[in-house]
């Protein structure tokens, strides 16, 4: 990893981190969602930054649509009904996570192995999409197709009928 | 400081920990699914780094296979859950 992966990996852990923890102390649902976004951001930087630049492009698309699933206007709010003292408790469990998770990761003893799929890794995602699951790859775009084709379908309907 | 995979795993730690602390932290149950997204992220960047750094041999793209399929996961899970507290809530 060059120095200028390490940087954005630095950077993206620190906004994926900072803003997951605006997700928990925002206040409106708007700027809740929109800080959830930028945590998705972070993270697809983080994948980006472990050449895994597909995967960084599915991730920056689902968070996306979280983000706007919780800041969108028919948001209903549900009370849990928790006492505040078990909310309390499972906060400080979050830290027990933490650490438990850091202890294992700092004492654990790794397998190291070079890494052969290049910065972006656009041929091991070629190879595997065109050559190992090519038969899924097209499944998959017959599925969209049809999906697209359905979408359309429906909204000239709906068109008509206006 | 170039990061390795125990650094990896550290950033994955973090993020999985603030998930579980926004899950547990928020009163209402719709804003507390927003931990999810980031609970499946932190496990997801573990699988991606030990995509990068460990994976002696075989296909170095399934880390980031289980990461993507991780995100969507995730989104899936964020819908039923908005899905089901706008029906309870409007009941």
């Amino acid at each position: 990893m060059d120095s200028l992966h390490a940087i954005g990996f630095y950077v993206s852990a620190a906004i994926s981190i900072g803003s997951g923890l605006a997700v928990a102390f925002l206040p409106g649902r708007g700027s809740r969602g929109a800080a959830l976004a930028v945590a998705g951001l972070g993270i697809a930087g983080l994948y980006g930054s472990l050449s895994g630049d597909l995967a960084a492009l599915v991730v920056l698309v689902c968070y996306a649509g979280c983000a706007l699933l919780l800041a969108r206007p028919q948001y209903r709010a549900l009370d849990s009904g928790a006492a505040t003292w078990w909310r309390q408790a499972g906060a400080v469990g979050a830290g027990g996570v933490l650490v438990l998770l850091a202890y294992s990761a700092w004492r654990g003893d790794f397998v190291y192995a070079t890494f052969r799929g290049g910065e972006i890794g656009a041929a091991a995602v070629g190879r595997t999409l065109f050559a190992h699951d090519a038969l899924a790859t097209e499944a998959v775009g017959a599925l969209v197709v049809a999906a697209l084709v359905g979408a359309t379908a429906a909204w000239r309907v709906r068109e008509r009928s206006r | 400081m170039t990061p390795g995979l125990v650094v990896v795993l550290f950033v994955a730690a973090a993020l999985v920990a603030v998930g579980v602390f926004i899950a547990a932290w928020r009163r209402d149950v719709t804003s507390a699914l927003a931990g999810v997204p980031l609970m499946f992220g932190g496990a997801g960047v573990a699988f991606a780094g030990v995509s990068r750094f460990a994976a002696a041999g075989g296909a170095p793209l399934l880390g980031q296979a289980i990461a993507a399929l991780l995100a969507i996961a995730a989104l899936a899970l964020v819908a039923l859950g908005v899905g089901i507290a706008g029906r309870e809530a409007s009941r």
